[in-house]
């Protein structure tokens, strides 16, 4: 699977290992545990279909993707990007 | 629960257990259920025998590869990737990223090994990589999910345990600690390989 990344200076590039779906960080500090902690680190829509996912290309530019894909066709349907690169790629 | 809609028509039932590996979060979803799950692919590719070749296991870039003894001393080739636990969908083009990757990054002799057979298959991993056989706070409604990648083999097991807490509204002795709440409340997590009980750490 190649993601197109913008940032990357080409038009495609080899997709990355590192991915997590994108979530929204409860309010509050995490020492304060509650369901939406809960909510946030363990519990998934898990379609099958479209989802919204953080992909970093590890083997180039370190750039954070927003990538809506889908899990079914494998099809790359939006990609954007997300924050500034991570020098720790 | 009342019973499940089907493409047949409607089944009227007291209890209703969800065991639809692959598809737990889909067929909850139906019930308004939201599960601590993620789906991945798994793929295997077997070898013929190259048993005494191979180091055990084999760290790769993209993952690992795990040569596995299995029928008639073949060595089998495992190979559990990031990667290709994004995938749900078999794929050729992994199929070779997985024998270029073991060629490239192996002894010469790997190279020669032809591959007899691979497959694939979506897994529903848990956080903490241990299944959940429980009820659910829906009344009536069970749940039997979360086997990762070791489903196969506990078949058997899991469906005794299953129907036995389905029968007889307790859990099984042997399955007491498989609670749907144990991320919830930290209580009784199984996590055998200490990563940590969080998604994509399985």
């Amino acid at each position: 699977m190649r993601i197109p990344a913008p940032s990357a200076g080409r038009a495609t590039s080899a997709s990355s290992p590192t991915r997590a779906r994108e979530l929204s960080r409860p309010p509050g500090p995490e020492a304060d545990w509650s369901e939406a902690w809960d909510d946030y680190l363990h519990n998934r829509d898990n379609p099958a279909g479209d989802v919204r996912e953080l992909w970093q290309h590890t083997g180039g530019c370190g750039a954070w993707l927003v990538v809506t894909r889908d899990t079914v066709t494998h099809e790359v349907l939006e990609v954007s990007s997300h924050g500034r690169p991570s020098m720790r790629a | 629960v009342t019973g499940v809609q089907t493409t047949r028509g409607a089944i009227k039932a007291k209890k209703v257990g969800i065991v639809v590996a692959g598809r737990s979060s889909q067929v909850a979803a139906m019930a308004g259920m939201r599960l601590p799950i993620e789906s991945h692919v798994l793929q295997a590719f077997v070898t013929e025998g190259l048993k005494p070749c191979h180091r055990p296991c084999r760290h790769l870039r993209h993952g690992a590869f795990l040569h596995q003894p299995v029928r008639q001393g073949r060595a089998g080739l495992r190979r559990r990737s990031r990667f290709l636990r994004l995938l749900r969908r078999a794929r050729q083009p992994a199929h070779g990223r997985a024998c270029d990757g073991g060629g490239h990054d192996a002894d010469a002799d790997d190279r020669q090994g032809a591959v007899l057979r691979s497959w694939g298959g979506i897994m529903d991993m848990s956080p903490d990589g241990s299944p959940i056989i429980d009820r659910t706070h829906i009344d009536g409604l069970y749940l039997n999910c979360g086997w990762c990648y070791g489903g196969f083999k506990a078949v058997p097991g899991s469906g005794f345990c299953f129907a036995h807490l389905m029968a007889t509204d307790r859990p099984h002795e042997a399955a007491t600690r498989y609670r749907l709440d144990r991320f919830a409340t930290g209580r009784g997590l199984m996590d055998e390989e200490g990563t940590g009980s969080q998604h994509n750490l399985h």
